[in-house]
């Protein structure tokens, strides 16, 4: 099977900044998304969104690059949500607890929302 | 190495792949098609897939120090009641703890702990029996999923 490594883009849109993935997030995929977060964390928003829709493999390390998206979002008081997990990858994100400190969405909109609200 | 004891035993894969970075998704591949033929739940077999690919890391990773020419044996079977994978890589030492505690991630997120260390418990979470040995040769996991009864992980 071919590597599907991490792709990552960044836009602008009410409420904060998303980061659209596409690929793998593992051990190959930390210089992408560190870059990436980077980027729009650059633009000063109060909420970073992790779009998942074209996310098709998450593996132990790229739940530890997530943690540190986590951290660094928690030292600069900025939320991060996450949505479009698969059923699996959102059962991972809940035994992990990681749901617990980033909310979890079905979809772009239900995550605009939520920031928009507060 | 002998295979579990069963009256009704069947082998449903057996093969080997390099320790190098990635080919975890190959195992996980591999071992969902062989148990295609189970009609496993969804939810059963991404679980598994995903205890495949974390072991045969933590064998490519840990076992073998990802030498490439230091091979991981997977081993499928189809047993009365319960499927079963067995992960074998080649380092010695003593075989990683089998208590997979939940990782402390507000201590991660502090920066107290290293954001890693999620391997062994994502594991023994997605399967009904995670069991761990080794001999000053190998290292060896085997995943178990029971096929009927009331413990089913899926």
């Amino acid at each position: 099977m071919p590597a599907n490594h991490l792709e990552a883009s960044v836009r602008r849109e009410p409420g904060g900044a998303v980061l659209d993935l596409r690929g793998e997030i593992n051990g190959f995929a930390e210089e992408t998304l560190s870059a990436a977060y980077d980027e729009a964390e650059a633009r000063g928003p109060d909420a970073i969104l992790l779009n998942f829709e074209g996310v098709d493999y998450i593996n132990s390390t790229g739940i530890a690059l997530i943690v540190g998206l986590l951290a660094r979002a928690r030292a600069s008081k900025r939320r991060l949500l996450a949505y479009g997990l698969s059923d699996h990858y959102v059962e991972i994100f809940e035994i992990t607890r990681l749901s617990d400190f980033l909310g979890v969405f079905p979809d772009e909109e239900s995550a605009l929302s939520e920031v928009s609200v507060s | 190495m002998t295979a579990p004891r069963s009256d009704a035993r069947r082998t449903l894969a057996e093969f080997s792949l390099p320790s190098e970075p990635g080919n975890e998704r190959r195992a996980m591949e591999r071992v969902a098609e062989a148990v295609s033929g189970l009609g496993l739940p969804e939810r059963t077999l991404e679980k598994l897939k995903t205890a495949v690919a974390e072991a045969t890391m933590n064998a490519m990773e840990h076992g073998n120090n990802y030498e490439p020419e230091i091979p991981v044996d997977i081993q499928v079977w189809h047993l009365e009641n319960c499927l079963l994978v067995r992960i074998v890589d080649r380092g010695g030492g003593p075989p990683p703890s089998p208590n997979a505690e939940l990782p402390d991630l507000e201590a991660k997120l502090e920066g107290v702990q290293t954001p890693r260390g999620w391997g062994l418990f994502l594991i023994r979470n997605m399967v009904d029996e995670m069991r761990v040995s080794g001999n000053p040769d190998h290292h060896t996991i085997e995943l178990v999923i029971y096929l009927k009864g009331d413990d089913d992980a899926g």
